[in-house]
């Protein structure tokens, strides 16, 4: 019985976890070598649900791919397709019209705002803030109300074509968005307050899962993880693509480099989307949204946007056929796991799920 | 502590979020895309809509005597995408709101919609024609001093057979190929 009692608070040991586990909702696999209840050592093993997407993309046509990218993360759905597009209409020399790059903008925002919603909700959920995370959930079921109303899907918005746009908006819809942009932009401001100053958020994410400036450039980290540790890089910014040229934004930083830091940057990041969207409504040129279709050359192309999680890059090979030889992305998460050994380095074995959650993995991009 | 207090009173005072479905009709916007349907009458055999497909959920076949094509739309393999419909030349094949599509196992094969569009027969040789939809081919011929009415129920063929001599006689000339 004595046995049994014995804290194990001195002993090392391995704790496995996943790639099934009550703890996580997707399957990744976890080895932790544990020093009493520190985390000494992190292996991450992935691989287990690759579904072989680039392959499936080299025996579809251009059209069908649009489809099919769409279909590699619910979260980041309209930033797959979307960066295709692009590839595609880069090695075409497809101009798309100016009311085409403005809805692209508006469909990426509102995807961006309700992505990182979701993230945070999560934060407050893992931390046992369940109160919390029922009012985030509710807020981001505003943007949720506005995709289904405008793209008639509540996470694939099929917004996006060769050339252009599918959707378009008449002027009820665009009072439609406005008005609902203008609630969330009350509730963002009210959830960045309470996330900033809430004495229970910050004893639990204020300092856990550090990452320095100088991670961010060994590793190559990207999008909101590497911006919450102070450094400045947006591919909206950097290289403009659409209509982000034209619209005003700020690129959201934070110094901590921890898990609230990275949660403040999605929360104000959310916040700058809903500006951006009304902004581009305030300026929506008319005019056509999508140009008219050319052959697509043989040849290579590549286009990069800033994906909810981070720089999406994508590389297409084409031989002229309507079936790309050759489709890659590279996806933001898959940079972003490699900061986990780096973050978990000494945290406690409760803070784990935090810190996986606060890199906003997505499995379904990683397992592409 | 005392920010979220607000909040949550808030929210207790405004009741439920959520709709009491199946009571009472839940949210549905006009757009919802929820099942894909085909209007047969405007629709062409082009193909277009399946080739675009991206989960193969459209069958389009001529039948073996060439009376007429059979289209179907396996809704369980529909990805709800809209390519279809953003493609199709006519309109003739939409997405409607209706998202009431659960159905038990055992009727799965029988989720789908199937259609026959019959084929005429050309006018001029009697090959199987699918002619525009009369809507089409006004919009088409809007400008032309042709009788559409004739020119559709002809082949490819034998339009261009009519138009040669048309043409011909119109700059005095026999269609002659020799
Ligand atoms: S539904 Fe439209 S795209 Fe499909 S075959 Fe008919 S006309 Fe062509
Ligand atoms: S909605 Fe998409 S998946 Fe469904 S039939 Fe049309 S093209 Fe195919």
């Amino acid at each position: 019985m004595s046995d049994l009692l014995t804290p194990c608070a001195q002993k090392s040991f391995t704790l496995p976890i996943g790639p099934l586990h009550v703890a996580l909702e997707e399957p990744m696999y976890f080895k932790l070598d544990l020093d009493g209840e520190r985390v000494r050592q992190v292996e991450i093993t992935a691989g287990h649900v690759h579904r072989g997407m680039e392959s499936l993309a080299a025996k579809r046509n251009f059209f069908q791919n649009v489809v099919l990218t769409e279909r590699v993360c619910s979260l980041c759905s309209n930033s797959h397709p979307f960066t295709y597009c692009l590839a595609v209409e880069n090695l075409a020399g497809i101009a798309v019209p100016p009311r085409g790059q403005y809805l692209r903008v508006l469909a990426e925002e509102i995807k961006r705002s309700a992505s990182h919603l979701f993230n945070v909700g999560i934060m407050a959920h893992v931390i046992g803030y369940k109160s919390l995370f029922m009012h985030v959930m509710q807020v981001r079921e505003i943007m949720q109300d506005i995709k289904e109303t405008i793209f008639g899907n509540r996470m694939d918005l099929a917004a996006n074509c060769i050339g252009g746009v599918t959707y378009d908006l008449d002027s009820t819809l665009l009072e439609f968005t406005a008005d609902n942009l203008n609630r969330v932009a009350g509730h963002l401001a009210e959830l960045i307050d309470i996330y900033r100053h809430d004495p229970m958020i910050k004893a639990r994410t204020q300092g856990v899962g550090v990452v320095s400036p100088k991670d961010v450039a060994a590793l190559g980290l990207v999008g909101p993880v590497a911006r919450a540790a102070g450094a400045a890089m947006d591919v909206r910014r950097d290289s403009p693509y659409a209509a982000y040229g034209d619209l005003e934004f700020a690129v959201i930083t934070e110094e901590g480099g921890d898990v609230h830091s990275r949660a403040m940057v999605r929360l104000r990041e959310a916040r700058e989307s809903v500006g951006i969207v009304l902004q581009a409504l305030g300026k929506l040129p008319g005019g056509e949204r999508r140009a008219r279709l050319s052959a697509i050359p043989a040849g290579e192309a590549v286009a990069r946007t800033e994906a909810p999680r981070g720089e999406l890059f994508y590389y297409l090979h084409a031989d002229g056929s309507d079936v790309p030889l050759r489709l890659k992305w590279r996806v933001p998460s898959y940079l972003n796991w490699d900061a986990l050994p780096v973050m978990m380095k000494d945290c406690a074995v409760a803070d784990v799920t935090l810190i996986v959650n606060s890199i906003d993995p997505c499995v379904s991009c990683t397992e592409r | 502590m005392p920010r979220f207090l607000k909040i949550l009173v808030r929210n207790l005072l405004k009741g439920p979020a959520t709709d009491p479905f199946p009571f009472q009709e839940a949210f549905t916007p006009d757009r919802l895309r929820g099942r894909v349907v085909l209007n047969p009458d405007l629709c062409l055999g082009c193909g277009i809509c399946r080739h675009v497909c991206p989960g193969e959920a459209i069958r389009l076949e001529p039948d073996e005597g060439r009376t007429g094509y059979s289209f179907s739309i396996w809704h369980n393999t529909c990805a709800l995408c809209g390519s279809c419909r953003h493609f199709c030349p006519t309109g003739a094949i939409t997405l409607n709101a209706d998202w009431h599509g659960a159905h038990p196992q055992t009727d799965k094969y029988r989720h789908a919609e199937h259609h026959f569009v019959p084929y005429l027969r050309c006018a001029g040789c009697g090959a199987p024609l699918r002619p525009l939809p009369p809507g089409i081919a006004a919009r088409l011929y809007a400008h032309s001093p042709l009788d559409m009415t004739q020119v559709v129920k002809l082949c490819p063929d034998c339009r261009l057979t009519a138009t040669a001599k048309r043409e011909g006689e119109r700059y005095g000339t026999t269609a002659n190929p020799g």
